[in-house]
């Protein structure tokens, strides 16, 4: 016990630095003189991050093994008839292949929002209250902050922090983000906001519009930002599940199910280039409603089976990129 | 194998299972156990408050700082730090009882938690709202207990390995711990 009063002078020390640099960071926000403390940690804990997914992905995998199991066989059954249908489709479908590649060079960029996007994995995720997560990717790749990152579902967030490898990414189901929306098939604007997904609830979409009716089974798909960053326009965000009903609100607030599995996010693409001209709701999955099956989808809107991200880019006519364009990731 | 050096590759194992995989888990309520915590905790336990609220001090800047971080720097600094101290300044009491180390586990799991939803409130932070926060909060205490009994299962091992050429005679790790120290 002799050393009570040195260990009340080093509490005391460590407290006051831990406040400071509360402050310090607090106040300076983004150009904080901390964040080359950042920077720091990103150069160090990056490559570990990396190699530790490498190594414990197998760990997870068998996790979800373990907690979807019950479902797993259902879905084995769903997969293997879709399977054999999709067997059949491109089985007819390669005769119109050819006249499909023409076409799609032809429509350009309107093929799937024409997005030009890196794909990425996603290697870890925040702790704590926050929802984050950190991708494989950094300013090598040519990740710049205020990008969108989107996986085949819909929208996932946006890039917060670039480091040499490793790029941060707040997803929008973060109670600090907030992303414009726009209802489907209208000029209706509003604000979709996240409320924490380890609160426990949807995105909620408040629209600006008070008289405006909304109608659950409505989608929402982002209204785009300022010179599109951080945020492209067009890309899916989610269905509205529920309206609330406040008395005395100036503006109306729906709850909204995302159309991303952020519990289940891998593999996303961080949009490095915006469509030249805004895609509307071309980028929405075929609505559900009416008629679900009808075999030969039009080139413009591919099935509601998402494909993988990193088709988008290269699916993208050559002539449609734009010239300053950054490398992509290989 | 020093003391100090002990303790980091616990807290740089223990931050790098936390984001990569504990972070990841689809558990029930989308919490998951704080595993920097616990063992900022279980190293308390066994150090002593000043090792531990040094512990504390370094796990929580390496957790502010580890990439997918998006807060305030020195949060989680402020907090672990407390926790080391608090939990550290209990170590003494570790022998007589047994269930000491569980029950202090899961003060400060809750304490933590508490703390931190608390400095994130006084600077505006939007995720520490009352909504969110009441949500997560027994849920991530209840996960910590539940996973403390490894981690300091783990820790305790890992010291008693590490002291044993020093104090040959130490079966039980705790108690031949302490005569060493």
């Amino acid at each position: 016990m002799n050393d009570t009063r040195r260990t009340r002078a080093v509490l005391g020390v460590l407290l006051l630095v831990s406040l400071a640099m509360i402050t310090v960071d607090y106040r300076g926000g983004d150009h904080s003189p901390l964040s080359a403390l950042r920077g720091f940690g990103e150069a160090i804990f990056g490559p570990i991050e990396h190699g530790a997914t490498a190594v414990v992905s197998p760990v997870a995998g068998a996790f979800h093994t373990f907690t979807g199991a019950p479902g797993a066989h259902r879905r084995i059954t769903r997969l293997e008839r879709e399977n054999a249908r999709l067997r059949q489709q491109l089985r007819t479908g390669q005769i119109d292949k050819k006249r499909a590649d023409e076409l799609n060079n032809l429509l350009g960029t309107s093929g799937r929002g024409g997005y030009r996007i890196v794909p990425a994995e996603v290697i870890s995720s925040g702790q704590g209250l926050e929802d984050t997560v950190s991708l494989d990717v950094g300013s090598g790749n040519g990740v710049r902050p205020n990008m969108t990152v989107l996986s085949g579902d819909g929208l996932v967030g946006r890039v917060t922090r670039v480091g040499p490898t490793t790029s941060t990414v707040m997803l929008a189901t973060d109670a600090a983000s907030s992303i414009g929306g726009r209802l489907e098939g209208s000029e209706e604007i509003g604000v979709v906001q996240g409320a924490g997904r380890r609160g426990g609830s949807a995105l909620k979409f408040q629209l600006l519009d008070s008289t405006v009716v909304m109608v659950p089974g409505q989608r929402i798909v982002s209204f785009g930002s300022e010179g599109d960053r951080p945020y492209v326009p067009g890309v899916p965000i989610g269905t509205i599940s529920r309206i609330e009903k406040t008395s005395g609100s100036l503006t109306r607030t729906a709850l909204v199910r995302p159309f991303v599995h952020f519990t289940s996010l891998d593999v996303v693409g961080v949009v490095v280039a915006a469509p030249k001209r805004n895609p509307r709701d071309s980028v929405l999955p075929p609505s559900p409603s009416p008629s679900p099956s009808s075999p030969p989808p039009p080139p413009s809107t591919p099935p509601s089976a998402p494909p993988p991200p990193a088709q988008a880019g290269t699916s993208a006519p050559p002539k449609s990129r734009p010239a300053p364009s950054p490398t992509p990731r290989g | 194998m020093s003391r100090n050096l002990l303790a980091s590759i616990v807290i740089v194992a223990a931050l790098i299972l936390q984001v990569t995989v504990a972070n990841r888990l689809p558990l029930p309520g989308s919490v998951v156990p704080d595993l920097v915590l616990l063992a900022v905790v279980a190293l308390a336990l066994v150090n002593g408050s000043l090792s531990g609220l040094v512990t504390g001090f370094c796990a929580g800047l390496a957790t502010d700082i580890v990439p997918p971080a998006d807060h305030t720097i020195g949060r989680y600094a402020l907090v672990y730090c407390l926790i080391g101290y608090l939990c550290g300044s209990v170590s003494a009491e570790m022998d007589r009882a047994p269930l000491l180390p569980f029950v202090t586990v899961a003060a400060g799991a809750l304490a933590g938690s508490v703390l931190y939803a608390v400095v994130g409130a006084m600077l505006g932070d939007p995720r520490a709202r009352w909504p969110v926060v009441s949500h997560v909060l027994p849920l991530q205490v209840f996960y910590d207990i539940v996973a403390s009994p490894f981690v300091v299962w783990i820790v305790l091992r890992l010291t008693s390995r590490a002291e044993r050429p020093r104090d040959s005679a130490g079966l039980d790790p705790v108690p031949g711990f302490y005569r060493a120290r």
